[in-house]
């Protein structure tokens, strides 16, 4: 039998004139059309306010630029000069990795606290609301309290360690070469704890309590159950506490600005810190931009590793 | 009788007529201010009393804090629209001098002639032109505890670098330190400036400062720290943190400019007439850390802008702000009036005062370079870490010195 639509459609195959092409009568087609248009907005503002820059960024770390004066075409001398000549950003560099390495300490800190509010300890509800507290606090809140808190002359660290006989003369913690970076980063695990312990908790009353179950009546003893149940089933909410642990490592910016400025000399400097300061304080944008480019650069290996730590899908959708 | 049409069609005409007659006359300017958001009704009256006089002007006021107004006028360059008229504090100005940021206001000097005192108004000169005009004006000078210097048995001010150290030494105990200094914009100059040490060479492109008579300063310096001579906040501390130390009483001298004065008395219960002394530091040097004026080369209305620089220093507004403030302002026959009066109202007040007028003519650490900002940066961190005891002086000035050429090579 003869299909007489047959030659219309191969027509519209052929996108034939007076006929639209097939695969714009597709449904999977419109589909993707509508989500185009929903996610438009939102890629529009990305491209605009992240990619564009970003872009920018990369053509000025090869030019000579100031506000005050035309851009001039310099090579890869503005990357000679950061990274041979330089000793300030490395003094940055070092201290963002330092501040990396803090995550994992923060992270694990946070795990203890989530075991043992997940446990049947009286009070947990109070316990994991006390902790989560810090969080909510605005940045630069919590770097002025923290300031106070460590000074010399009134601060309650100073008036405590001197009432218990510790020390004779207060300490300028943050005004000393080596206390300085310590206690910005004791302040800054302090204020985001709560939000790991949240996101692991989470991760926790995710696990079926079967798998507990069934161990235990197998006889596996608590410290296995954790290694070989816990941890493995917490991969997913470990691995968002690690890259937002390394995110916030290169955007304390508020912390470190409110409480040392990077000082005493660049002891506290991060590499976000001294980008602000190559571009506001010296006008040297052009090495801003550079300091940038080095920095993402940093950010795209460092969470690529992650996630080949974590066993290299992590963020990636579940389907059932 | 006129009904609602012919109203409105008389509405719209009469807003027809009068459009062209005011897009022809309205002019903007904007009024960039640093930190000075509570003199807001004189600076609304000043404004005011422009717009009346200049009608078809409006005056757009923008008040940043320190740290936020040079990013702020850096992006407003950036996109072409720099606000008319900006005041800057320290040395920022000179690198949008150089940089052709501003207007070069040496034609309208004349305008002003004998205005201001000469020896501030030099120090916004670059490349022998007037970059701007003096707003109100501050130096550094010593304040001591009188109390605390009686105690330690010392008579009065030093009168030289050692004398200072020693003295603050003997006023080092247990919760007692001998001397502060404020550090930023190069306050803390002096010092070395007695001792003789030049950070540059007169041509200004090269380092001076790595000389073993600068090391010694230094060792002294850190060893005045370690003791306790010295308060460590000298060399950490910015502004609230060294003012607010010496107005809890257990500290001998501050080495500040004259706004601590309202900061630290504000703070100080202890603080009067018996108890506070006032000098100058050794040698009667002194680092300027005033406020100019000055015009955006890109302001569309520049004349009008140096007419609103002219209305806010003249004789009347400036009195205004001399007396709100309590702070000299750099127009001599102001600054003499509010000396006379202040001289039986609060003779404390006027001491401190009239130190900003003496010497005038021994200003140091306002090196007139546009790598100003860049230099600091690079000398300050070094230096701090010889004073608090990190490297040995002369591996720090080394290093001050490498970094400080550097910046310089990059003219």
């Amino acid at each position: 039998m003869v299909d007489a639509a047959a030659p219309s459609l191969v027509r519209a195959e052929r996108g034939e004139a007076g006929t639209p092409p097939a695969w714009i009568n597709r449904r999977g087609t419109r589909r993707v059309a509508l989500v185009v248009c929903f996610l438009l907005p939102s890629l529009a503002t990305f491209a605009l306010y992240r990619v564009v820059p970003l872009f920018w960024n990369v053509v000025l770390s090869f030019q000579a630029w100031s506000p005050m004066k035309p851009a001039r075409f310099v090579g890869w001398d503005n990357y000679e000069d950061l990274l041979f000549y330089d000793d300030v950003f490395w003094r940055a560099l070092t201290n963002t990795l330092l501040w990396i390495a803090a995550a994992p300490v923060a992270i694990v800190l946070a795990l203890g606290i989530a075991l043992l509010v997940d446990s049947d300890l009286r009070g947990a509800g109070v316990y994991r609301t006390i902790v989560f507290l810090s969080y909510p606090l605005m940045t630069v809140a919590v770097a002025i309290i923290w300031r106070w808190m460590y000074d010399e002359r009134g601060g309650l660290i100073n008036w405590a360690l001197r009432s218990a006989g510790f020390i004779e003369k207060p300490i300028a913690f943050l005004g000393n070469f080596d206390w300085a970076l310590p206690c910005v980063l004791i302040t800054d695990v302090w204020q985001v704890i709560g939000f790991y312990m949240i996101v692991l908790l989470t991760g926790l009353q995710a696990i079926p309590p079967h798998l507990y179950e069934a161990a235990r009546v197998d006889g596996v003893p608590a410290y296995a159950r954790f290694l070989r149940i816990t941890l493995p089933l917490l991969r997913p909410s470990l691995f968002l506490c690690a890259v937002i642990g390394l995110l916030n490592s290169f955007t304390s910016f508020d912390l470190v600005y409110i409480m040392t400025n990077g000082g005493p000399g660049h002891a506290t400097e991060l590499l976000i810190t001294y980008i602000y300061k190559l571009g506001f304080g010296q006008t040297r944008f052009d090495a801003a931009a550079t300091a940038t480019v080095v920095q993402f650069a940093l950010l795209l290996v460092l969470t690529w590793l992650a996630n080949h730590g974590a066993g290299g899908n992590a963020g990636a959708v579940e389907r059932d | 009788m006129l009904g609602r049409r012919d109203v409105l069609k008389g509405a719209v005409a009469a807003t027809a007529l009068a459009t062209p007659a005011l897009a022809q006359s309205h002019k903007k300017i904007a009024f960039l201010t640093w930190n000075i958001i509570d003199q807001e009704n004189l600076i609304r009256g000043w404004i005011k009393s422009f717009e009346a006089a200049n009608p078809g002007v409006e005056i757009e006021w923008l008040d940043k804090k320190g740290p936020e107004l040079p990013p702020f006028y850096q992006t407003q360059l950036a996109a072409g629209t720099p606000p008319d008229v900006i005041n800057t504090q320290g040395g920022l100005w000179l690198e949008y001098a150089a940089n052709g940021a501003l207007l070069d206001l040496t034609p309208h000097m004349s305008e002003v002639q004998g205005r201001f005192n000469k020896d501030y108004l030099a120090n916004w000169t670059y490349d022998g032109r007037n970059w701007m005009v003096p707003f109100y004006i501050t130096k550094t000078l010593l304040f001591y505890n009188k109390p605390m210097f009686r105690k330690a048995g010392l008579d009065g001010p030093p009168n030289s670098f050692e004398a200072l150290v020693a003295g603050a030494e003997k006023m080092a105990g247990a919760d007692t330190t001998g001397f502060l200094t404020l550090n930023f914009d190069w306050l803390y100059w002096p010092l070395f400036a007695e001792n003789d040490v030049h950070l540059l060479t007169p041509d200004l492109k090269k380092t001076a400062f790595n000389t073993p008579r600068t090391a010694e300063v230094v060792e002294r310096l850190a060893k005045a720290t370690e003791n306790g001579g010295v308060n460590q906040i000298s060399w950490t501390g910015r502004w609230v943190e060294p003012n607010g130390a010496f107005a809890a009483g257990n500290v001998g001298m501050l080495h500040a400019h004259s706004p601590a004065y309202f900061f630290f008395k504000g703070q100080g219960s202890w603080v009067n007439g018996d108890t506070l002394g006032v000098a100058q530091a050794p040698g009667y040097w002194a680092t300027p850390n005033s406020h100019g004026l000055g015009v955006s080369k890109g302001s569309k209305n520049p004349e009008l802008a140096w007419a609103f620089i002219k209305h806010v220093t003249d004789n009347q507004n400036a009195m205004r702000l001399a007396e709100n403030r309590r702070i000299l302002t750099g127009n001599t026959e102001v600054d003499q009036k509010l000396l006379a009066r202040l001289k039986t109202e609060d003779p404390l007040v006027h001491a401190i005062l009239l130190t900003q007028v003496e010497h005038t003519d021994k200003l140091v650490g306002n090196w007139r370079t546009p790598l100003d900002s860049r230099i600091k940066d690079a000398f300050w961190p070094e230096l701090q870490s010889a004073l608090l005891g990190r490297k040995p002086a002369k591996q720090a000035l080394a290093d001050a010195d490498r970094r400080v050429s550097r910046e310089l090579a990059r003219v």
